[in-house]
């Protein structure tokens, strides 16, 4: 192992390369676009013997990452925001064909107006799509979720979007420890799956009548809520190799919390600082990262909240007429009524320390009783 | 020319009695042989291959969107090169609508890569599946559900193999079951080649074109006869015509149908002109480009 300093788009593309991946099909979007452009020069300078399909859109690169995953390949996609929107339809194809794709989506904010800025909304509006959804808040588990992803993926016959906020993460370098070669047995597991195959010519994806749709999509419902157990094995295994333990949830300060912050994504980060701020200022509070957001860790969740009077969940997405995502399935999910949703930093506006901190206190405070929207300063 | 005598396609598949779309798959998988993997998007032949469980075609078949034919197909085609398995054809299979329009993309990023996969349009001149509705390769004066009398179809049907033409590639050629050995042939030399080939088949459809059932052959036939549809081939930018037609009076197409029964005089002198003009145009390119 060895730190180099790479931003998150590096990072991902060196995940990539050291996943043996053998087929990426993708199009440029910005912020994306250097995961492709370095994928592309390790593949010309021999590094790696990857196939790239060079496609003519974000929708053909989704339908050829099927193609190859259903013959047999291990697929890698990349994309943000319009380009998510684009492939929406054959999101849902990949995930009903159960096929084990892996791609990184750089959130951006969704136009018009045009924006290139982080936001998750993109990613959140793809989330009953039946793929699993990570979210990584900085270079290393966004590298280290790579890996993770692809076993996850293989697993549970279930695709994965690894989620990362666009030049919060993508471009900002920070140091990674990356692997030498300790990681190419962890990587190389890849289950028996059902494929294309011409000694045992099958349809794939026939029209289903009723009666067998249903317990088609109940099972793939299944397998998705199972996914949590495997993200835990595997995640525990990569721990082994890596000294890096990722857990669907990610707890932080103060064990005996009366107040709970949750985030994902780049804001997990600056919150760090919020929270300790908060226990210096003697309000007992802890971080509650989500890094999984589908399927849903409810389980976990509930176990983080356990004995904390106010949750405050800061989401940097939106669903419109009705608020913060995030915010929203924690209250649906758990049932709670001490949830104060604030959504902030659409668009890429900046979210600092000083201001999530203030804005929690203050609804630890019964200050603020209702969702809110945090600006900081204007 | 001998016709292999095995059947690949099983005979309890689903189309309506009559259906080109069906035999012209049976005549494809016979030149293409079982190493053959199909990509079949929204259209007909979603259902003709059976339900959940079922699998008529007798080659792996992967169902998929309507609008993304070559691009799934152009992903199993590098997905096997990347396993070093190069026996094996990938065939996209999809109707006019999924190729003349709505996968019109998909096909020309394929064609532009000439990733190696023969994409096979059966062209039944209309979006069949939901019901007879126009596509852009329904001609001028044809009745769908869309285009209802007096509406009927007034904008000529888009030329696929030009368009196809205009990319470069390899291998392009149009074909009908009325010609079996014709079509048969152009499927094997389709396999033989490494790039994109597209092969564009003339399907009758009964329900859609109103006609009887037992009257496919002569449909497709007659289409031809009457220069309609050109048997022809564009090989390496190489044009080569496969049957001069003896151009029988167009009336003799379209009386056999009821789609065109609204047709008018004028409508119908507009299509005989039609049609000699694609003629010049075919015979000054197969001159020229030889
Ligand atoms: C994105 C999308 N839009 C519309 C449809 C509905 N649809 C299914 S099949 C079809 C028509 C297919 O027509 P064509 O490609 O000509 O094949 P045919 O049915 O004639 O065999 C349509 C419009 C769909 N499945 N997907
Ligand atoms: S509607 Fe036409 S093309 Fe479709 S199955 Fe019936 S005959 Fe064949």
């Amino acid at each position: 192992m060895k730190k180099l300093v790479l931003g998150g788009n590096d990072a991902v593309a060196y995940a990539v390369k050291q996943s043996k991946v053998d087929v990426v099909s993708a199009y440029p979007i910005t912020p994306q676009t250097s995961i492709i452009e370095k994928v592309a020069s390790f593949i010309a300078s021999g590094e790696i013997n990857t196939k790239f399909i060079r496609v003519e859109s974000e929708h053909s690169a989704m339908a050829a990452a099927m193609g190859a995953s259903a013959s047999g390949s291990r697929v890698f996609t990349a994309t943000s925001a319009q380009g998510l929107l684009l492939m929406h339809e054959v999101l849902h194809w990949a995930a009903g064909a159960n096929l084990p794709i892996v791609m990184a989506n750089a959130n951006r904010a969704v136009a018009p107006p045009w924006s290139i800025w982080a936001e998750q909304t993109d990613s959140l509006s793809q989330r009953d799509t039946g793929w699993i959804q990570l979210y990584a808040s900085n270079s290393q588990e966004v590298y280290d979720l790579v890996f993770i992803a692809f076993r996850l993926a293989e697993s549970s016959l279930t695709p994965v979007m690894i989620c990362m906020d666009g030049f919060l993460l993508t471009h900002t370098k920070e140091p990674v420890e990356v692997f030498d070669n300790e990681i190419d047995e962890f990587i190389s597991y890849k289950p028996e799956r059902e494929i294309l195959d011409v000694d045992n010519p099958k349809a794939f994806g026939a029209l289903a009548f009723p009666k067998d749709y249903m317990p088609i999509r109940l099972k793939q419902h299944e397998r998705i809520l199972g996914s949590i157990d495997k993200f835990k094995s595997i995640a525990e295994e990569f721990g082994s190799i890596s000294n890096r333990y990722y857990k669907p949830v990610y707890q932080y300060g103060d064990e005996n919390a009366k107040l709970a912050i949750v985030v994902s994504g780049s804001i997990a980060e600056t919150a760090h600082l919020s929270v300790d701020a908060l226990n210096k200022e003697g309000i007992p509070s802890k971080l509650v990262k989500m890094t999984m957001f589908r399927p849903f860790p409810k389980e976990d969740l509930k176990e983080a909240f356990e004995g904390v009077d106010k949750i405050v969940v800061f989401d940097r997405n939106i669903s419109m007429g009705k608020g913060g995502i995030f915010k929203d399935e924690i209250v649906g999910a758990l049932g709670l009524d001490n949830v104060i949703g604030v959504v902030c930093g659409l668009g890429g506006y900046d979210v600092n320390d000083v201001d999530i901190k203030e804005a929690a206190k203050a609804v630890f405070e019964g200050k603020i009783k209702q969702d809110t929207i945090l600006w900081g300063e204007r | 020319m001998i016709i292999p005598t095995e059947e690949i396609m099983q005979t309890n598949h689903l189309a309506c009695p009559g259906c080109g779309a069906a035999l012209a798959m049976r005549y494809a998988l016979k030149a293409l042989g079982r190493k053959t993997i199909v990509v079949i998007p929204a259209c007909c032949w979603t259902v003709i291959n059976g339900p959940w469980g079922k699998n008529y075609a007798g080659v792996p078949v992967f169902h998929t969107a309507f609008e993304t034919t070559a691009a799934v197909a152009a992903g199993i085609r590098t997905s096997l090169a990347a396993q070093g398995k190069d026996d094996i054809t990938v065939m996209g299979w999809a109707g006019d609508g999924g190729t003349f329009d709505i996968g019109l993309q998909a096909l020309s990023g394929a064609a532009e890569r000439n990733d190696d996969i023969i994409y096979v349009c059966y062209d039944n001149e209309a979006y069949m599946n939901t019901g007879i509705q126009r596509s852009s390769a329904t001609p001028v004066g044809a009745e769908t559900t869309t285009t209802p009398a007096p509406l009927l179809k007034d904008r000529p049907k888009k030329d696929l193999m030009e368009i196809v033409a205009a990319h470069s590639v390899p291998y392009i050629a149009s074909a009908t079951i009325a010609y079996p050995t014709d079509f048969i042939k152009k499927f094997e030399k389709a396999k033989s080649k490494r790039g994109f080939k597209l092969i564009h088949i003339f399907s009758p459809c009964p329900p859609g074109h109103k006609f009887a059932e037992n009257k496919t052959i002569d449909v497709s036939k007659l289409a031809v006869e009457t220069g309609i549809f050109p048997l022809y081939e564009i090989e390496d930018g190489i044009y080569k015509i496969n049957k001069k037609p003896k151009f029988r009076p167009v009336e003799e197409y379209l009386s056999l149908q009821g789609r065109f029964k609204n047709m008018s005089k004028e409508q119908i002198r507009s299509i005989e002109e039609a049609i000699q003009i694609k003629w010049q145009r075919l015979n000054a390119k197969a001159e020229y480009l030889k």
